[in-house]
């Protein structure tokens, strides 16, 4: 459980700073690191169950 | 219209964008203060210093070329010392201090730490070309 909030402690601070660089009005930017928070905790979530069923070990 | 957006030469940036790019560097979040921008200031500074203090206490640790790296040793050194070293006066004091460079792999959360590390360096070049965007015109 420690992992995933680190990660998304991690995806949130990326994204706010993703969304304040970016252009556009305050609402197009809040909306894109919305997004980028969105796209790094699923692509986080599927890489994760990805790696759970490969034989690592 | 793409065309001419791409053909269009760039204006020349004036004295003042660097030496506040400089400060942005040096200061996360210090750039967009100087300029008004308090709130993009806040959050820009607020992040970074989250990541860099936060990777330090879990467990990461800054890279530097040492007096023993050499060649290939030093060269893989650089990479992740360019990223640290963009927290600014962050890196520089632990870089004085001699805090902050020892190696904790044994702990759970190193990896993480490493990364929030390199990560807060990074975003801060962001930060850093972002406060010179604004100084020189090319941006709201």
């Amino acid at each position: 459980m420690r992992h995933v909030l680190w990660m998304a402690l991690f995806a949130c601070l990326t994204a706010v700073v993703f969304g304040v660089v970016a252009k556009g009005s305050e609402r197009q930017r809040l909306m894109y690191g919305l997004k980028v928070l969105a796209e790094f905790m699923v692509v986080a979530f599927i890489l994760g169950w990805i790696l759970y069923f490969l034989p690592l070990r | 219209m793409v065309a001419k957006e791409i053909n269009r030469p760039a204006a020349k940036a004036p004295g003042r964008a660097w030496l506040l790019a400089l400060g942005a560097w040096a200061v996360p979040g210090l750039g967009h203060f100087l300029q008004g921008k308090w709130v993009r200031g806040l959050l820009l500074g607020g992040a970074v210093y989250v990541m860099f203090f936060v990777g330090l206490a879990i467990g990461g640790h800054l890279f530097r070329i040492g007096p023993n790296d050499q060649g290939l040793s030093a060269l893989l050194q650089l990479l992740p010392m360019s990223a640290n070293f963009g927290a600014g006066l962050l890196y520089i004091g632990c870089w004085l201090t001699g805090s902050g460079f020892v190696e904790q792999a044994q702990r759970v959360t190193y990896e993480y730490g490493n990364t929030f590390l390199l990560c807060a360096g990074l975003l801060n070049y962001l930060a850093m070309l972002d406060a010179f965007d604004i100084a020189a015109g090319r941006k709201q």
